[in-house]
């Protein structure tokens, strides 16, 4: 089984560094049949190579590199490379019915994501990151600003924000942090249906590259990420970094915490000094706001056990309890 | 309406040569029997299968296999009318219909070719429909073909970053290839030839609620697949290179916007010439050069396509090669699309004479049926000359209201449902209209899986079928 899935990965390499010296000799600009990162567009092609119902996806995105590589004007390179075309399309085509049998055990997720996996996760070289999601008033940020500081590294909510703000040169009077707790006074309020000029609108539109804001704001973030991740331990919240990660390959522990609702408010209530039906509704929209962005950025439903490492019911631990709780699952499997 | 209907069938059912026996009275018209219709099927079934099953062999062999329907209808055809009948329609249609279309699709291909957008803009459900929007409303002017080369790179330029963008290019064929077109004669062929008999230029500018029910309509079932697919690209790990604050567009090759202008003019001249006494016989015949067998290449149609050849020189001299490169310019698609037309267009000869026989005779009298036949027609045949039938069958019901044309004069209902019938419903398959399947063939060598003949007409039959619905029911009923 894992000498079939290293083979995979090695002809799902080829066929994406053929898709790229095609791209580079032509010197097109139009873009190209796998676009993004090469991990991630490998384990689409690995999975793909797998999954028999999608196989002929994959013949048909190798076919367009051909398309592309017939229209070569180099002689020499177009037949390099239809050599090459051949003989993966020859290797494709061999390919066993089936590779997956047996174990439940997602390898490419395990590898990422599963506790079990945990002790062989962080190779050399790879930082520790570990990114909490949690829900308004469960404590969730208390615990990860905790655990940042018994782990002695970074600890990242809303700066992460600010950097990416000044990447694009924005106000951050511009654009809501949708990713975090702030603006929750303003919930019913988006910026956006400010009243704009014509001139201001053109000016964003410029800056965002046509994009919407929080689209825009989301891509840089993911950026600043995975950057942050190639130089740094850290712990981040929230903003979809699981995600963002997962599919960058990059090592990591995802974390979600949460308590039941009753205890949110009540926790509510004393924190930001609220009635009891002020809390509930307020943690209700926030709940909302963040299942929603979840949804949007990553496909995946927010908070359901499935997409995480590790679930805490930060009621059942307290905030020293719950710090102590992920410190011992993270020295016990990573050897720190 | 059963006749078009049984007419249709027929057409379509063609390649069962038992079924073309069976059918009585509709054998044979004017020396044409229906079984001539077989190659026209077998053409377009390989062009629907070949691709999906042997794409290599298809590719290598697209060529012979073109030669080789075309001759499955030509040497029947000479030996039941005579190798001199066979020769003049085969010159006949590759003289007047196929290189005036040709030459126009190559002019437009080189010229938009060499204009390219450079920039970090990124392609988003929002900007996607903008883009879609501003081209079709660019195709009436610059006609569909225009629209579609000088559109087709950037939009695909923008969305490179993406992976799910297939829907992003069967809708720009649905708009801008086709429904934009219908403003006025310059957008699409049939208007053109519906202006050369006495339509007013700007009559076709009715037509905008039209195009603009369509187009709303479309374009709101766009952005939520588009959005949709965006999300799903974005969950993926899918994102643009926005690195860089701000966003730098610039367009280079811009210049050759005055040698698109050379074409439109080139084909408006097309159109208006053949009108003026100046370039008309004492026998009020378009003056040109006599073919053997009669077939007659018309001085405007050589001016037309020597323009257009001129600005496609031009265009090549005056622009840098690097801005083709960087708009991968390969002459793949323009090949591919030269080389299967010209079997289309000869292999359908014997269904538009069947069409031009018939067509009277089908008892379609009201806007609706006329609606429904020219497109449904128009689907899989030429839209011109299908259109020229049900204008002639519409001008023969002897109606004296409404536009007066050198046919006759036409109810504004009929010949509105006359012209959106031939223009929309080019967009039904992927051989309704000549933009169409360039914009197949273009995307299809820059890393885009564009759908197949019949996963195209499914696409089609899925978003098109409902809205051609519902303009049948509120503009034609």
């Amino acid at each position: 089984m894992k000498e079939d899935s290293k083979q995979l990965i090695e002809l799902a390499g080829r066929i994406y560094d053929l898709d790229t010296e095609v791209y580079r000799v032509l010197g097109s600009g139009l873009g190209r049949v796998f676009s993004g990162s090469r991990d991630a567009r490998v384990r689409d092609m690995v999975h793909y190579m797998t999954a028999q119902p999608d196989g002929h996806v994959l013949r048909s995105e190798i076919a367009l590199i051909g398309n592309m590589a017939r229209t070569i004007p180099d002689k020499a390179e177009r037949s390099r490379l239809m050599r090459e075309y051949d003989a993966i399309l020859k290797q494709v085509e061999a390919l066993p019915n089936s590779f997956a049998a047996g174990d439940i055990l997602d390898e490419g997720l395990a590898s990422l994501n599963s506790s079990a996996q945990l002790s062989g996760r962080f190779g050399e070289g790879n930082h520790l990151i570990i990114c909490i999601g949690r829900t308004y008033g469960s404590a969730g940020t208390d615990i990860g600003f905790a655990l940042a500081d018994t782990l002695k590294i970074n600890y990242y909510d809303s700066e992460i924000f600010t950097e990416v703000l000044e990447r694009l040169e924005a106000d951050k009077e511009d654009v809501m942090d949708r990713a975090s707790f702030a603006h929750k006074q303003n919930l019913n309020q988006s910026i956006d249906v400010k009243d704009r000029s014509f001139r201001e609108k053109l000016r964003e539109f410029n800056r965002y590259h046509g994009l919407p804001k929080e689209d825009a704001v989301f891509f840089n973030q993911s950026d600043l990420l995975h950057e942050m991740a190639q130089r740094e331990d850290f712990v981040i919240m929230g903003r979809c970094a699981d995600v963002i990660l997962t599919n960058q390959r990059i090592p990591h522990i995802s974390i979600f915490i949460n308590a039941p609702f009753e205890l949110r408010a009540r926790r509510v209530m004393e924190t930001d000094e609220l009635s009891y039906k002020n809390a509930c509704k307020l943690l209700r929209q926030l709940d909302r706001r963040h299942r929603k962005y979840y949804q949007f950025y990553t496909g995946r439903q927010w908070g359901n056990s499935v997409n995480y490492d590790l679930c805490i019911n930060s009621a059942s631990y307290g905030i020293e309890g719950s710090v102590k709780l992920i410190e011992r699952i993270i020295n016990q499997h990573t050897k720190r | 309406m059963k006749k078009f209907i049984i007419f249709v069938a027929a057409l379509l059912l063609s390649c069962v040569p038992v079924m073309a026996v069976g059918a009585e009275g509709a054998q044979t018209a004017g020396g044409v029997p229906l079984w001539l219709c077989i190659p026209f099927a077998g053409l377009l079934l390989c062009i629907a299968v070949f691709p999906l099953v042997r794409p290599l062999w298809w590719e290598k062999y697209q060529a012979w296999i073109v030669a080789f329907w075309s001759l499955v209808f030509l040497i029947p055809f000479g030996l039941t009318n005579g190798a001199g009948m066979a020769a003049e329609t085969a010159l006949e249609c590759i003289v007047n219909d196929y290189l005036p279309f040709i030459v126009l699709l190559f002019g437009l291909f080189c010229v938009a070719g060499n204009i390219t957008l450079e920039g970090d803009l990124a392609g988003s459900p929002r900007i996607n429909v903008a883009l879609l929007l501003f081209g079709t409303l660019l195709s009436s002017w610059v006609g569909t073909t225009g629209a579609s080369m000088l559109m087709v790179r950037p939009l695909i330029k923008m969305n490179s970053w993406r992976k799910r963008k297939r829907h992003i290019m069967v809708f720009f064929i649905f708009l801008i290839s086709n429904i934009g077109g219908c403003l006025t004669p310059i957008g699409d062929p049939p208007l053109l030839m519906g202006f050369s008999r006495g339509v007013p230029f700007f009559w076709s500018l009715r037509l905008f609620p039209l195009m603009l029910f369509n187009t709303v309509i479309l374009l709101f079932v766009f952005y939520w697949l588009d959005m949709r697919a965006y999300r799903m690209d974005i969950a993926a790990g899918m994102k643009p290179d926005i690195s860089k604050p701000g966003t730098q567009v610039r367009i280079r090759g811009l210049h050759n916007l005055v040698f698109l202008v050379m074409i439109v003019a080139a084909v408006i001249l097309s159109g208006t010439l053949p009108t003026l006494p100046a370039f008309q016989t004492a026998e009020g015949e378009v003056l040109g050069l006599v073919l053997p067998g009669g077939v007659r290449l018309t001085v405007p149609s050589v001016i037309e396509m020597t323009i257009i050849l001129v600005a496609a020189f031009l265009s090549f001299r005056t622009t840098d090669a690097s801005v083709r490169k960087e708009n991968h310019f390969t002459w793949g698609a323009i090949e591919e699309v030269a080389v299967l037309f010209v079997g289309i267009f000869i292999t359908m000869q014997p269904a538009l004479l069947l069409l031009k026989t018939y067509g009277a005779s089908l008892g379609l009298d009201s806007p609706m049926e006329l609606f429904w036949a020219t497109g449904a027609l128009s689907s899989f045949l030429d839209n011109t000359p299908t259109y020229l039938v049900f204008l002639t069958t519409a001008c023969a019901l002897n109606f004296t209201e409404g536009v007066a044309t050198t046919l006759g004069t036409v109810p504004t209902a009929m010949l509105s449902a006359v012209s959106c019938g031939a223009v929309f419903m080019g967009a039904n398959t992927y051989i309704g209209n000549a933009p169409n399947f360039m914009v197949k063939a273009i995307s299809d060598e820059n890393g885009i899986r564009m759908p197949s003949f019949f996963g195209y007409l499914l696409w089609s039959l899925l978003f098109l079928g409902p809205v051609f619905l519902l303009d049948a029911l509120i503009f034609f009923r």
